[in-house]
């Protein structure tokens, strides 16, 4: 047994570090060097000196930071070695141009999930089984209670929440980058003909989509519309930060939705202030992740990103998995 | 027709907000389902009965049994969900899709009057099959009533106020008549249905069932602007709110939560049935100190409430009295629009008549309330401040010129409660909430100083804001000592205002005190925790008061 510091991979100020590449995976504060597994605000910081990403992610990032910075891109399976560890960019199905990351260093291999799920999303590519020794993976969602629907049931449920109100405005809060444009996927196959607007933040989001090949349909920029009863029974899509406060006094006769997979439970649906709640996620459910633990063949599993304690004792239980614990 | 349409309106109703848009879907039900399911919605939302038919804690293990699935992880879960009904259907959702048989369409009076029923006759593996088997024809957006009716906790955001609105706009008759039908036993059948439907209102067919209760405000500052001389003062009794009522010679005793209660209270029942007269009086029901003619404290009450058939010893060492302070109904006389000040007249009329001519002595059980005559609103204050001397919660001031309206009209009556007592006191426990508070932590526990060591004294729930709550919770995570079970020990660091209604001395608890309705008043983040009151300081609040 090795002690954890002769870990590959660790944790380091609360973030993952691989000490023999002095590299760091997804860190909240400027380093030399990043790996970044996508283009979420809480998984990449500002200042770093090098980045290194898919090229999806890349595009994004530069959308998000500026394109002064420094940032090497790969394909997806395509190996790359940083002081004789070998690297590699493997699709997570969490957003566009997401994906987990494989070391192999001394026959070892080391897999990090990043966000991921198993649900089918036109938006990006389907996550893909990558084998490893290893396994660090995010646990967001990791109780049996949570079991998503087939997103194209959720859209309909939204597509049916607008049309029944023709007299209201449907606003529906999501995540501008990657939730927004599969929300947008799905309901443009659904009933609902009407317009759909959306915020600055995310039309931007759909423009660098469409850019990177993927048919978003295309949606109205809320801040050019200046007549507000011409929104009656249209959906408008908005980023969660703009629920709070006087945002909403800019509309009439509205109803309120919050598309997230903790909209699951009707107790954080009451408390979140939303009228209703789409449990939706581009995160693993469940049975996702004990799927991924087991289809990734590791024999030693670390969770990080989430409540992992029952997960843990499940696995060590029924799956006899090691569930390891970092020391922080 | 069936329990899929009854849980789409248990949807809807949980996720719409505005009050006309609930009408609107209710009356829409209303009009598009049987009489006889719609019967039942109304006995589910208006929560006329939430018998619990299994325990939450029973559907767990029996999911835990049938799946396979340890006891632990589905408590983890529960933790996160804060209702059993739901965790188990979240669950299900895991469990069932795989095995489904044939689906079964079962109307809602089909599963409340024959399906649930027949559960309980069945024994405890006949039963377990059974939910089983529902559980895997039921379709799966069904699960969560099905659960929440079988364990007794369907709860939706309607009061019978809005039940009441809904039935009004769908025959066009007023709310009153509506509320006055639902009030009472409601038995579910496509006779109450009709007859609260019912287009020509029928006076005799109301005969048992009490009127809506009128309700107190909480004070406002412009009623001191009026001359005290428009107002009637009466102490405010902290007993059971109650409607006697006798008609065509029956007596019923009806609370205000609606319930009959004849049964807890038979000796009253009984010297009412001597009155000649026939009517509906509003009052307090409670325990009294015949010695001191005060009324006993409430928790002596409690001991007589969900007692049916009490014992003649029981009477006696719990002796009730039924004080009047409202006279709504003569020999079949509605007197409700009156003015208060006449009825008054007319309640002391008939009283003292009831004295004179009753061949038994009603006097030892039934007497009307004192009225109270301040000079001024600053003498008003003074009688105030008196009220704990006679064991009352303060006063009850009533527009003379008010007629009996139902529901909690402004500007007729008001309560106007003896400040309460408050201690400033340091958080030490705090444990998860469940329900809506789910995943929060959002029970707490707080001490006093002993010397050098905080002791607890009381647990509050209620008090803070929404967001007063998660920036607590935050707290509570980050400065947490120890952890048992649910529990957590806190860093003393936070000191909070609590304030009760009663102080008393208690040999169960550590501190020796007990307090009644401790809540939080203030979060005192001006306060560090040596500011904090000793247990000294609440023994002096005690003697203050006794």
């Amino acid at each position: 047994m090795r002690t954890k510091q002769e870990y590959l991979i660790r944790y380091k100020d609360g973030n993952l570090y691989c000490e023999l590449a002095d590299i760091w995976i997804d860190p909240s504060k400027p380093v030399k060097k990043a790996l970044i597994t996508h283009a979420h605000f809480d998984h990449f910081t500002f200042g770093c000196e090098e980045y290194i990403s898919t090229k999806e992610t890349a595009i994004l990032l530069k959308e998000r930071i500026g394109d002064n910075i420094k940032i090497k891109t790969f394909e997806y399976g395509e190996e790359f070695k940083i002081n004789g560890i070998i690297i590699s960019f493997h699709p997570s199905g969490h957003i566009l141009g997401s994906s987990q990351i494989r070391f192999i260093f001394a026959e070892e291999k080391w897999l990090i999930s990043g966000d991921f799920k198993l649900q089918k999303d036109q938006t990006c590519k389907q996550y893909e089984i990558v084998k490893t020794d290893y396994l660090i993976s995010e646990c967001t969602f990791g109780l049996p209670i949570f079991k998503w629907d087939e997103s194209n049931k959720i859209a309909n449920d939204i597509s049916k929440w607008i049309t029944n109100s023709p007299e209201k405005t449907s606003l529906l809060f999501c995540y501008s980058l990657g939730k927004a444009q599969r929300l947008l996927n799905e309901i443009s196959q659904t009933d609902f003909k009407g317009n759909i607007y959306s915020h600055g933040s995310i039309h931007k989001m759909n423009n660098s989509y469409r850019e990177l090949g993927i048919d978003i349909k295309d949606t109205i920029k809320i801040e050019n519309k200046k007549k507000i009863d011409e929104l009656k029974g249209s959906l408008i899509l908005l980023p969660p930060s703009l629920s709070k406060g006087s945002y909403l006094k800019n509309f009439k006769n509205i109803q309120t939705a919050f598309a997230s997979g903790w909209m699951s439970i009707r107790a954080l649906r009451k408390r979140s202030g939303y009228d209703k709640g789409f449990a939706i996620s581009d995160h693993a459910d469940w049975d996702g992740i004990l799927e991924v633990v087991k289809n990734s063949e590791a024999k030693n599993v670390f969770f990080h990103h989430g409540d992992s304690e029952a997960l843990s004792k499940y696995l060590v239980e029924k799956e006899s998995i090691n569930v390891l614990l970092f020391g922080k | 027709m069936s329990l899929k349409k009854f849980s789409e309106l248990f949807g809807d109703l949980d996720s719409i907000n505005s009050t006309n848009n609930k009408i609107e879907i209710l009356k829409n039900y209303f009009l598009s389902n049987d009489p006889i399911d719609n019967s039942w919605a109304i006995y589910l939302l208006t929560g006329k009965s939430n018998k619990r038919f299994i325990s939450g804690r029973y559907l767990k293990n029996l999911f835990s049994q049938i799946y396979e699935y340890p006891q632990w992880l589905i408590d983890t879960c529960y933790l996160k969900v804060g209702d059993s009904a739901e965790v188990i259907t979240l669950l299900l959702k895991n469990k069932t899709n795989s095995r489904r048989k044939k689906l079964s369409n079962i109307s809602l009076n089909e599963l409340l009057s024959k399906t649930i029923p027949a559960l309980s006759k069945l024994n405890e593996e006949e039963k377990n099959l059974e939910i089983k088997n529902l559980w895997e024809t039921l379709p799966e957006d069904e699960h969560l009533i099905f659960n929440k009716i079988l364990t007794g906790t369907f709860r939706v955001g309607v009061s019978i106020g809005l039940i009441t609105k809904s039935i009004s706009k769908l025959i066009n008759i007023d709310e009153e008549i509506i509320s006055h039908r639902l009030m009472g036993d409601f038995k579910p059948s496509i006779d109450s249905y009709e007859f609260l439907i019912n287009k020509n209102i029928n006076l005799q067919e109301l005969n048992s069932k009490p009127f809506p209760f009128l309700l107190a405000n909480t004070i406002e500052d412009k009623i001191f602007k009026n001359s005290i001389n428009d107002f009637q003062f009466e102490w405010k009794y902290d007993g059971i709110r109650m409607q006697l009522i006798k008609r065509s010679g029956n007596v019923s005793l009806w609370t205000r939560g609606q319930e009959l209660v004849n049964e807890s209270f038979p000796e009253l029942v009984e010297k009412m049935s001597y009155i000649k007269d026939d009517f509906v009086l509003d009052g307090e029901l409670l325990v009294w100190n015949f010695k001191e003619q005060i009324a006993f404290d409430f928790s002596l009450l409690q001991k007589r409430i969900n007692r049916k058939s009490p014992t003649r010893s029981i009477q006696i060492k719990y002796p009730i009295i039924f004080i009047a302070y409202d006279l709504l109904e003569i020999n079949g006389r509605d007197i409700r629009e009156i003015k208060l000040e006449n009825r008054r007249i007319e309640l002391e009329k008939y009283f003292s008549k009831w004295q004179n001519k009753t061949e038994n002595n009603i006097s030892d059980i039934f007497k009307i309330c004192d009225l109270i005559f301040p000079n001024d609103w600053p003498d008003a204050l003074t009688y105030k401040e008196k009220s704990r001397e006679n064991n009352t919660e303060g006063l009850i001031i009533k527009k003379k010129t008010s007629t009996y309206s139902s529901g909690r009209k402004k500007g007729i009556w008001w309560k106007y409660k003896v400040d309460p007592m408050q201690l400033d006191a340091v958080l030490i426990y705090a444990k998860g909430g469940s329900g809506r508070r789910a995943g929060l932590y959002t029970d707490y526990s707080f001490a006093l100083w002993k010397d050098k060591e905080l002791i607890k004294f009381a647990s509050a729930y209620s008090g803070l804001t929404n967001i007063e709550i998660k920036e607590l919770d935050k707290w509570i995570r980050k400065n947490t000592i120890e952890k048992f079970g649910p529990v957590r020990s806190l860093k003393p660091e936070m000191v909070f205002e609590i304030s009760f209604e009663k102080i008393q001395i208690s040999k169960r608890h550590k501190s020796g005190i007990a307090v009644r309705f401790p809540r939080i008043t203030k979060w005192r983040k001006d306060k560090k925790i040596n500011d904090a009151d000793s247990l000294e300081n609440a023994y002096e609040l005690m003697k203050k008061i006794s």
